[in-house]
């Protein structure tokens, strides 16, 4: 402990870990940030991180102070370029199939091989899938574009080029909307998408630890890729992680990429560069890569920011190189990868094996009107429909989600008790069980005739609560269960006040109590006869009857 | 102000010129690593910075919209075509990953320059009547449908890999030079 104290301590003079600096605003993850689609309550692992020891936190909130009044003087500046792995059957040139885990090598033919005479040819579903993503992005779309040869050498590219886009990208000048988390004050924003372009995938490299040699698989080389390039319009770490949250629910909802980050389906670089407040040029850009998850895109970034701003205001601004550091993850730091000397020589020129990309006005079209609801209208439709933004950004996070919570609400369901019961119990158990909504067996519209038997009395809450279990696991509908077990809510009153009576002579000790004036007994009472109505004599009915009956046997 | 222009509006459309050959028949030799003197050429077509490819197409775009000034214009190009600077050999080499002596630096140097002066005598074809294109001569639409099709001679590649060890093909630790 005291170890832990002193270098926590330490840490304000020497400097030596700004992340510390963030560590209040990083302890807490927001909840649409989510990598897959069973993650439910994000709030317990905020919980669990701001259960510091009191003794180190009273530490890290005087370096968080020391942080934000340095950082009250700067301006951070982020870009991001994300590439979105296409879920096309084959590659982008050649009919080659990709699977994600395949044996290495076994995806190969002599176009992605780049061996000598072959020749590419477009997928169709390459250019369907970018012009999906320019128009879900509002970006304006290039009718004319073309494919150029970006040179250079390197082992996971066996061409000596990547086949990709540059001065004619298909997709431009859009943008993306989004909502902050309530954890972090919430807020909408919008930020500028300077381009999409279509390109090819490289193969993978296997640094073998041994030094020796590197293995290579070029299953991936040639795979289709939509790369994304934002305007630098990020201000910090939890902005940068939102965005990228909103490409991966874009790309999701369009069903171009299953937008998996540990997979490598999508994948950010992030540019931060740092100026002081009022300063009109840029600072020096520093990329960072080696990102794998939306948390360690908001902690790189927020490591990153105080790194500059520290250099920065020890006089030290000019030891911010343009570099590309890497993110660790074990140490939460970024580390310096490779400097860049001058702007790399890519050589660009038109790909001469590959005609002209031309798409048609009525082809744009027709994709723009079979588009799907994206998530920033969905979460829009959701508000206007009166549900909180917590509400909103659950339910609009995930495509399968939202599109259960659609089909109930289709059904007739409320509501506010759909939300209820999707964000309680449903979500409790996908998250305990890690399996999506898609995988549960209860169906929307099972869960709507749930909603509805307990609103009209048919059954109370605690037995839909039951039901709903064994629906989520074994399937079933509400009705057949109901019957099956026999669960209708018992509402005769002449049935409901034998089982009273029952009761009441078969506890002659407690009625005596209750006699005596203990009327507190009385939640006994009402125990027992749910018990022997297997929780289905409704409640109200049986609470007035019960009354009707006490007076009966009490003394007046 | 005229000279201002020619120069301009002159070097990238030269250039273009020189990736319209390229596309049109020399594709296919270019694939051909081994094949040095097309990639020299093609080379000499790189080095020029990514603006200037940007700038290519706007200028292009602008000249075509005034035929008569771009007719004055491809005719002065073939006259002094030869303005270009000489080729800098020794950093095409090097970009291209192959070794030259001193000698061959210098023995390439003026074949290089030959080569893009005979491209160079395109620019006196008129194309007042072309309709400017970003790529030439297609129509677009030569496109696949998305279905797997497993190439079935993996074998004879695998087998061509160098240093092949199941699964991997194995190649020597590399400094990456980018």
């Amino acid at each position: 402990m005291a170890s832990t104290l002193f270098r926590n301590i330490q840490t304000v003079p020497l400097l030596l870990y700004p992340s510390a600096f963030f560590r209040r605003k990083n302890g807490a993850l927001y909840c649409t940030i989510k990598s897959s689609s069973s993650s439910v309550t994000q709030t317990q692992t905020a919980t669990q991180e701001k259960q510091q020891d009191p003794q180190i936190k009273v530490s890290t909130q005087t370096q968080t102070k020391t942080a934000d009044k340095l950082i009250k003087d700067y301006e951070a500046i982020i870009g991001i370029e994300t590439h979105v792995q296409l879920s096309t059957l084959t590659k982008a040139f050649c009919g080659c199939p990709y699977n994600y885990g395949a044996k290495p090598n076994t995806s190969i033919c002599p176009v992605c091989m780049g061996l000598p005479g072959a020749l590419p040819v477009l997928n169709s579903k390459v250019i369907e899938f970018a012009v999906k993503l320019g128009l879900a992005l509002n970006c304006k779309l290039s009718l004319n574009s073309k494919f150029d040869r970006k040179q250079y050498f390197y082992p996971d590219l066996p061409k000596g080029y990547q086949i990709s886009q540059f001065d004619i990208p298909i997709a431009t000048n859009g943008y993306v909307d989004l909502d902050l988390p309530m954890e972090f004050g919430g807020g909408h924003r919008r930020f500028g998408i300077t381009r999409v372009h279509m390109e090819e995938d490289a193969g993978k490299l296997l640094h073998s630890g041994n030094g020796i040699g590197i293995a290579v698989d070029l299953n991936r080389a040639g795979v289709p890729l939509l790369e994304i390039v934002s305007e630098p319009d990020m201000r910090n770490g939890i902005e940068a992680a939102e965005y990228a949250a909103e490409i991966q629910r874009v790309v999701r909802y369009l069903g171009i990429s299953n937008g998996n980050m540990q997979e490598g389906s999508l994948r950010c670089d992030v540019n931060v560069s740092i100026r002081p407040i009022g300063q009109s040029e840029f600072g020096t850009k520093v990329e960072i890569k080696n990102l794998n998850s939306f948390s360690s895109v908001n902690r790189a970034i927020d490591f990153e920011i105080s790194r500059q701003v520290l250099l920065h205001s020890q006089g030290q601004g000019s030891s911010i190189v343009q570099e590309t550091r890497l993110w660790e993850e074990g140490s939460q730091k970024t580390i310096t990868m490779r400097k860049k000397e001058g702007l790399s020589d890519y050589r660009y020129f038109p790909e001469p094996d590959l005609p002209e990309v031309i798409v048609k006005k009525e082809y744009v079209d027709s994709i723009q009107n079979s588009l799907p609801e994206l998530p920033e209208m969905k979460r829009r439709r959701y508000e206007s429909m009166g549900l909180s933004m917590q509400d909103v950004l659950f339910l609009a996070n995930d495509i399968n989600v939202a599109e259960f919570f659609d089909a109930t609400i289709a059904k007739g369901a409320d509501v506010k008790l759909a939300t209820n019961w999707i964000m309680g119990d449903i979500a409790a158990y996908m998250k305990n069980e890690k399996v999506s909504i898609n995988d549960i067996k209860l169906k929307p519209q099972e869960l709507a005739e749930l909603i509805a038997s307990i609103k009209g009395g048919t059954i109370s809450g605690k037995i839909g609560k039951e039901i709903l279990f064994e629906l989520i696991s074994k399937g079933g509908t509400v009705k057949g269960l109901i019957e099956e077990k026999n669960l209708v809510q018992i509402v005769d009153p002449a049935e409901i006040e034998k089982m009273v009576d029952k009761v009441l002579s078969e506890n002659p000790k407690q009625l005596e109590q209750f006699r005596a004036g203990k009327t507190k007994i009385q939640g006994f009472f009402a125990g027992q006869v749910m018990k022997i109505s297997k929780d289905s004599a409704g409640g109200i009915f049986m609470r007035t009857l019960f009354r009707t009956a006490e007076t009966n046997y009490i003394p007046s | 102000m005229k000279s201002k222009h020619s120069t301009h509006i002159m070097g990238p459309s030269y250039k273009f010129t020189l990736l319209f050959i390229f596309k049109q028949g020399f594709h296919k030799i270019h694939r051909n690593r081994k094949e040095m003197g097309s990639r020299a050429v093609l080379l000499l077509v790189g080095p020029s910075p990514p603006k200037q490819n940007i700038l290519l197409l706007l200028n292009y775009k602008k000249v075509s919209s005034a035929p008569s000034i771009r007719r004055r214009f491809t005719t002065k190009a073939t006259a002094d075509g030869s303005s270009l600077e000489p080729p800098d050999v020794a950093r095409l080499a090097e970009t291209a990953r192959i070794s030259l002596t001193p000698q061959q630096v210098e023995a390439f140097g003026p074949k290089i320059r030959q080569v893009i002066d005979w491209f160079g005598q395109i620019q006196a074809v008129d194309l007042d009547s072309v309709e400017p294109s970003i790529r030439a001569g297609t129509e677009g639409d030569d496109l696949r449908h998305d279905n797997p099709e497993t190439f079935e001679n993996r074998e004879a590649i695998i087998v061509s890999v160098p240093n092949y060890e199941d699964p991997y093909i194995k190649v020597p630790k590399v400094l990456n030079k980018e």
